[in-house]
């Protein structure tokens, strides 16, 4: 019974008291403070999660160019290797001819 | 400018500039300044952290940059001059703002929330579902908002409220990338349209002079022609025209404009011509005016997306009944709910759009311009494709090379009178004869008087009171009844075949001809192979142009048909005689006497080059200097319409599967709820990546 008169009090309390201190001036002048807190830890996150993409992108790129210095590598080989058989081929020839 | 180099391989470069912060507008002004430079590949300059990722060709370039980074700094004039009105920097930032805030704070909630407070927040907001989902019924329709706020509403009196509040996360994020998706396209889409610098002719006391809008001022004269674009809004004060008001109205139909009318800048001039009282200068206008009509017309979506939207719609009721007939089976809600909680609709809903627009802005990456996905469906399954000749298949500019005169009439001379005539008029023949009275430098002045344009024919006008007319063959001979000197009958005829003629005559009296080399580009009969190999079966031509010059054309380039001495209607004959064989056509041309065809055709495509009237009325506009990027067209439409098809079949099947399991009692409800959204996202995420990775390859 005293629990619902009590519950009872503080809803007046809250409705009248409470109401007008949660929507004074510097109530306001606070949300306001914790807002711009806030969005400057939104930045603050977002920005850390851009250097990390940033960094994933070198990795990326880096990566990639290291890939293509090996595939390059291995063409050029093979290309060397053709050569050399052509002209072991030419040189043989030329042998049987002479 | 102080930067620091943060990494450093073999052709690209990141650097930091060195200061507290980097605004959005001064991020702008950096990339601008940066992709100006041609020893730069490309530029990404990432406002947040203050860096930015250059890509170049070699050892010597990266000096280069280094050289232009040093000497950078954010009040350059030049830089701040390149820079356009509308980037699209702020529009990603506000979306990716939101995105973060989505995701941070759904994080948030679910770590600190205490339970009384969770479930208050989830009640609130399912306000928003239920509320859209009990309008849709009172509209007597049962669609996917439905779904949703059963969904929603089905978890939370099970007191499942952390299901609810994921499905809810889910949907707000599937909603936050399809509105970022939508805006962005929008926004690029129009920035290309608007980026075009005009020049508009500007009526001073006796002359009109050709002056680049930006200086044109309220109160001012400007001269509007057959087939140019009004630049301005303004009011008429001299002369009649017919005007096509379709980008702004939509109406087809062509409005007379008098004395005292009032016309649009954007709108078309297509018969006749005025001279207009600038109302309102440029600046503002062009580029929200291009937003509001892409937002107004239906021209983004495509067949397939509306056809994706409706099934979506249509099944609901299914999901419905499902839903009740599996409860009154297993006489379980949790496995009855499954069905509920899986739909297909919103995968559908979500993933399409994104595919579409994504092709969009891919196809924007190499320099095409598509103005609705639609069009990437026509392009996709055409079989046939009609070329115009003249500044399409072969270069913008033909040459002026030779000059054949007669009746004792100077060369000079004539080449000053066929430059003063051409010079108002946006063809790539009329182009040649100007270039080579500049190069020659004859100067010009305005001697004749009301010049008057016959759409494919020629020009005529008066000077001296006698009339003077330049064209084709048949429109000097045959129209206009002009005679040769017969003592010069033999040099007349000894003219050789290869080049394009155009012939002058004075007062009834052939006075030049003018001949006009007009090669072929060279990447053109590549560009027809690939096109026949990507499932094209007819490549025609139809041109204007005389007989022999199209058949020379055809036979270099293996073309299927071809057509001489066409006329602008005949062009779109064509296309609807193939219409009736059900073919679908895509035509592409350049000038004024292509837009009937472009706009009969399935998907139109219009070099830039080419007339303003004919980028209009196209449904493609793609950058003049490479015919690959025709090819590259057709390929990106057959990959999107391929990426579509395997969409609707992975979505159905997997969402399928999880009604299975669900009902099975394999999967609880919550579980498939988040399966099906997570899958949703992925899908749709997937959807936006480019179709065709990596540079493309061609034989260049």
């Amino acid at each position: 019974m005293t629990e619902k008169f009590c519950g009872f009090l503080w809803g007046v309390l809250f409705g009248t008291a409470g109401i007008t201190l949660l929507s004074s001036k510097d109530a306001k002048k606070a949300y306001t403070h914790v807002t711009a807190a806030v969005l400057r830890g939104k930045d603050d996150v977002v920005k850390k999660a851009t250097i990390l993409r940033e960094n994933c992108e070198d990795i990326y790129a880096d990566a990639n160019d290291i890939n293509e210095k090996r595939a390059e590598a291995e063409e050029a080989k093979i290309i060397a290797d053709a050569r050399r058989i052509v002209e072991e081929a030419d040189s043989r020839k030329a042998a049987a001819e002479t | 400018m102080k930067c620091r180099i943060l990494h450093e391989s073999n052709h690209r470069m990141r650097l930091h500039i060195m200061r507290y912060r980097m605004t959005l507008g001064q991020a702008d002004i950096l990339e601008y300044y940066l992709k100006d430079k041609d020893f730069v590949q490309s530029v990404k300059v990432y406002d947040r952290t203050g860096d930015v990722v250059v890509k170049y060709a070699g050892k010597s370039q990266r000096d280069q940059i280094v050289a232009a980074m040093a000497s950078f700094s954010y009040e350059d004039r030049k830089a701040l001059a390149l820079v356009p009105d509308h980037t699209g920097r702020a529009l990603s930032r506000q979306y990716e703002d939101r995105l973060w805030l989505t995701v941070l704070g759904k994080g948030f909630r679910t770590l600190f929330f205490p339970r009384p407070l969770e479930i208050a927040w989830t009640i609130a907001q399912s306000v928003r579902y239920i509320y859209r989902g009990i309008r849709c019924l009172l509209h007597g329709r049962i669609e996917v908002p439905v779904l949703d706020a059963s969904a929603i509403t089905a978890s939370m009196l099970r007191g499942d409220f952390s299901t609810a509040g994921s499905v809810m996360f889910l949907l707000g994020i599937g909603d936050l990338l399809e509105e970022w998706t939508r805006r962005k396209s929008i926004d690029d889409l129009a920035r290309s349209m608007s980026l075009k610098v005009d020049r508009v002719w500007l009526k001073t006391d006796g002359e009109d002079v050709q002056v680049p809008i930006g200086n044109v001022k309220a109160g001012d004269h400007v001269v509007i022609r057959t087939s140019e674009v009004v630049p301005l809004d303004g009011k008429v004060i001299e002369g009649d025209a017919m005007v096509n008001q379709s980008s702004m109205t939509g109406e087809p139909v062509p409005v007379a404009k008098h004395v005292g009318g009032v016309v649009f800048a954007g709108t078309v001039v297509e018969s006749g011509e005025c001279v207009i009282e600038v109302t309102k200068e440029s600046g503002f206008g062009k580029y929200d005016q291009i937003v509001r009509m892409i937002e107004d017309s239906e021209k983004l979506k495509s067949a397939t997306e509306t056809k994706a939207y409706h099934m979506a719609d249509r099944l609901v009721p299914y999901s419905l009944i499902g839903t009740g007939v599996s409860y009154l089976i297993t006489r379980n809600p949790d496995r009855a709910l499954s069905f509920l909680m899986v739909d297909f609709s919103c995968a559908l809903k979500l993933s399409m759009p994104l595919a579409v627009l994504s092709a969009i802005r891919e196809a924007g990456d190499h320099d095409i311009s598509v103005k609705g996905g639609k069009f990437m469906e026509a392009v996709a399954g055409a079989d046939t494709i009609v070329f115009d000749k003249t500044g399409t298949l072969t270069h913008a500019t033909p040459r002026l090379e030779k000059i054949y005169t007669f009746d004792g009439m100077d060369e000079m001379d004539a080449l000053k009178v066929a430059a003063c005539l051409e010079e108002h008029f946006p063809h790539s023949v009329a182009n040649a004869v100007v270039e080579e009275a500049k190069k020659r430098g004859i100067e010009h002045r305005e001697m004749h008087t009301k010049v008057q344009y016959v759409v494919a024919h020629g020009i005529a006008s008066l000077i001296d009171d006698k009339k003077v007319i330049i064209g084709s063959h048949h429109f000097v001979f045959e129209d206009e009844g002009a005679t040769v000197n017969e003592a010069e009958r033999e040099r007349f005829d000894s003219i050789p075949d290869r080049y394009s003629l155009l012939y002058m005559a004075y007062d009834g009296r052939v006075k030049a001809v003018l001949c006009i080399a007009d090669p072929v580009r060279e990447e053109a009969p590549a560009v027809i192979d690939a096109l026949h190999e990507l499932g094209i079966s007819k490549i025609c031509m139809m041109t204007g142009d005389s007989e022999r010059t199209a058949r020379a054309v055809a036979k270099q380039l293996k073309l299927d048909e071809f057509y001489a001495e066409v006329l602008p209607e005949d062009k779109a004959g064509f296309i609807r005689k193939e219409h009736e064989e059900g073919r679908k056509v895509i035509m592409v041309g350049d000038g004024i006497n292509d837009t009937p065809a472009l706009s009969e055709a399935d998907a139109g495509i219009a070099i830039s080059a080419g007339a303003a009237i004919a980028q209009e009325v196209a449904d493609i506009t793609i950058k003049a200097d490479d015919l690959w990027r025709i090819a590259a067209l057709r390929s990106l439409s057959m990959a999107l319409m391929r990426r579509i098809n395997r969409n609707y079949r992975t979505i159905i099947s997997f969402n399928m599967l999880l009604i299975a399991l669900g009902v099975a009692g394999v999967l609880a409800p919550a579980t498939s709820a988040l399966l099906h959204n997570g899958s949703t996202i992925l899908i749709g995420l997937h959807s936006m990546t480019d179709l065709e990775k990596g540079e493309q390859t061609h034989p260049a």
